[in-house]
């Protein structure tokens, strides 16, 4: 039952992180993402916005006329599609650490007084929440981002103003549901403010949905930020995003398919990596789980 | 200093449920004397609970309001005090013990760091006085090795263990009052007995008041001077223990006495006697006398009049029409 030694419990909770499966393989995959993002100028064999004209258009080194020069192919200026999905991961990665921050900050403070205060107050946040999600997502976001003007940095704030509302009724679901428990009333009787009570006492008890409902909204974000810049209304050329680089390889499909199926590739595997360590991470975090 | 720490005068606190007004509390008046500890009974659902949380000021308004009194505490009407002067004073010179210890904690800190939060909140002190604090008091509530139980979760501690948590929570700060909201009910047998003893162990060696609430007459007779009964938002009699348990007045409380089980006289045991019918709902209180419906000695006058406050002498206070 006990810690034998004086260990703080985050380690447990990391050693549990490791024990589960499909949470290391999130972690193992968003780690690789990290380390190419963090790494980028040192791994990628070549500058990703520099164009080769006489190396357009080449395919992965397995197929036939490919080269170790270019592992995974070129495109259609000839930069180097690896190099480019490394760059990728750091404009991905920020993207989703932007956007989500935001989200997630907003979210949690308007869902937090939302379910505390309730009342008008409650029907205030809500039904504004309501209004946004009202709109089809990708719709609000071309919208924001029409009004905003197109680029990364603009992506990012839609992106993130269309998540609050998943944040926001998590947080208000799990603070009302927090509200009425003995432990809110014995930390008011020990004279701590609403704003004590709130964020020391009850958030922490809300992180498990917070956590999950961030490390899901990050691959939402991601697929979001790429389909924005699909459109052309987010990262702007020549930034090797992997959305614009989905579209600037569509009119190539059938004659070199690897300008695109690359880039979804490492959409799919960023998405799948953020939601299998949301799943992992819940099970670690949460200490009523724990054994 | 004043004579009595805690002095609850004509205290009224009303919940405004689907258009009807509930009084939970009504009318009640009762002291605390410093050092003392008063022993609030009655039955479930008659306005314990809602007098603790009152004195406390953690009634949710709405539905709640206090709707009339004064509560005197160290001289102080704590009920005119602005939120922020009352924050200085939950906690810091009155805490509460809950009946819930697996539910009272927060699941997701460490006890230590719960009592430190207590600490945090009323004095400046280092992160290291802290600790030495919450420390010292694991110890004072007899934790085995606080060095080492103060980074546990509630969830790897016994209830009792976290009953004593909950008590060196409220005595962190040397309180002077402790409202001790049915403290042992969720306990077992055994383990309350130790609650109730190193509450008494406490109360003598730090001078605090307790306000100890609960259902229990056995507990009452154990750990209180002055008892106070409720019945239905009432105060039916107020007096000594002595008196209370050698000479009860009221036919409520009689009642309540009699209803204990005794054990062993080695004869054969006389079915227990019970009081008929059940406490009034608050939505449909009797007229009259609140307890006539269910009173032995009820005449005509109970039902159409309120008996007043009548004092017999020696703090002996009854509300009764029959009790001269």
């Amino acid at each position: 039952m006990r810690n034998p030694e004086d260990r703080h419990p985050f380690f447990d909770q990391i050693e549990k992180l490791f024990k589960n499966k499909t949470g290391l393989a999130g972690l193992i995959i968003i780690t690789l993402f990290a380390m190419a993002a963090i790494f980028a100028p040192a791994i990628s064999p070549h500058n990703p916005i520099e164009n080769a004209l006489y190396d357009q258009l080449k395919p992965p080194v397995w197929e036939e006329g490919g080269a170790a020069k270019n592992l995974l192919g070129t495109d259609d200026l000839g930069r180097d599609i690896l190099s480019r999905l490394i760059y990728g991961a750091r404009v991905s990665l920020t993207l989703g650490v932007v956007s989500v921050g935001l989200a997630l900050t907003l979210g949690t403070l308007l869902g937090a007084l939302a379910g505390y205060y309730k009342g008008w107050l409650d029907n205030l946040i809500m039904r504004f929440m309501d209004i946004i999600l009202a709109f089809p997502h990708i719709l609000l976001a071309i919208v924001i981002v029409a009004y905003l003007g197109p680029g990364l940095r603009n992506a990012m704030i839609a992106i993130g103003i269309i998540n609050i509302p998943r944040f926001a009724r998590i947080v208000r679901a799990s603070v009302m549901d927090e509200f009425g428990k003995d432990y809110v009333t014995a930390a008011k009787a020990v004279g701590a403010s609403d704003r004590r009570v709130i964020f020391n006492a009850i958030l922490p008890n809300c992180l498990a949905p917070m956590i999950v409902q961030a490390s899901l909204g990050f691959g939402a974000a991601i697929l979001d930020a790429a389909g924005l810049s699909f459109l052309g209304l987010g990262a702007q050329p020549p930034i090797p995003e992997w959305g614009a680089m989905i579209a600037e390889g569509r009119a190539m499909i059938l004659r070199a398919w690897w300008v695109m199926t690359f880039p979804g590739i490492a959409i799919l595997l960023g998405v799948l990596g953020f939601n299998l360590l949301g799943d992992g991470l819940r099970d670690a975090l949460d200490p009523r789980l724990r054994d | 200093m004043v004579e009595n720490l805690l002095d609850i005068r004509n205290l009224k606190t009303y919940f405004n449920v689907r258009g009807a007004v509930l009084k939970a509390v009504d009318d009640v008046s009762l002291t605390i004397k410093a050092g003392q500890t008063l022993g609030l009974v009655g039955e479930s659902a008659c306005g314990k609970s809602v007098t603790a949380a009152s004195i406390m000021g953690l009634i949710p308004m709405p539905p709640g309001r206090i709707a009339g009194g004064e509560i005197f505490f160290d001289g102080i009407d704590i009920l005119k005090l602005p939120e922020f002067k009352m924050r200085k004073i939950r906690g810091k010179k009155i805490s509460m013990i809950f009946q819930e210890p697996m539910t009272s904690l927060n699941p997701v800190f460490t006890v230590g760091d719960q009592v430190a939060e207590v600490i945090r909140l009323h004095e400046k002190l280092s992160r290291k006085e802290v600790r030495g604090r919450v420390i010292a008091s694991f110890r004072l509530v007899g934790i085995p090795a606080p060095e080492s139980r103060v980074n546990d979760y509630p969830h790897q501690m016994s209830g009792g263990m976290r009953q004593r948590v909950m008590i060196a929570m409220a005595l962190a700060c040397y309180p002077k009052l402790m409202i001790a909201d049915e403290p042992t009910t969720a306990l077992d047998v055994t383990i309350q007995a130790q609650i109730l003893e190193l509450m008494n162990k406490l109360k003598a060696e730090t001078g605090a008041s307790i306000l100890f609430i609960t259902h229990d007459l056995g507990v009452i007779a154990e750990m209180a001077q002055k008892v106070v009964v409720m019945y239905a938002g009432k105060v039916m009699e107020a007096a000594d223990v002595n008196d209370l348990f050698g000479d009860p007045k009221h036919p409520y409380t009689i009642g309540l006495l009699s209803s204990i089980p005794v054990l062993g006289t080695g004869k054969k045991q006389k079915r227990l006697s019970t009081i008929a019918g059940v406490v009034p709902s608050l939505f449909r209180l009797p007229e009259g006398c609140l307890f006539n419906e269910r009173c032995t000695v009820a005449q005509a006058d109970c039902s159409r009049i309120e008996p007043p406050m009548r004092d017999l002498g020696n703090g002996h206070i009854v509300c009764c029409h029959r009790c001269n």
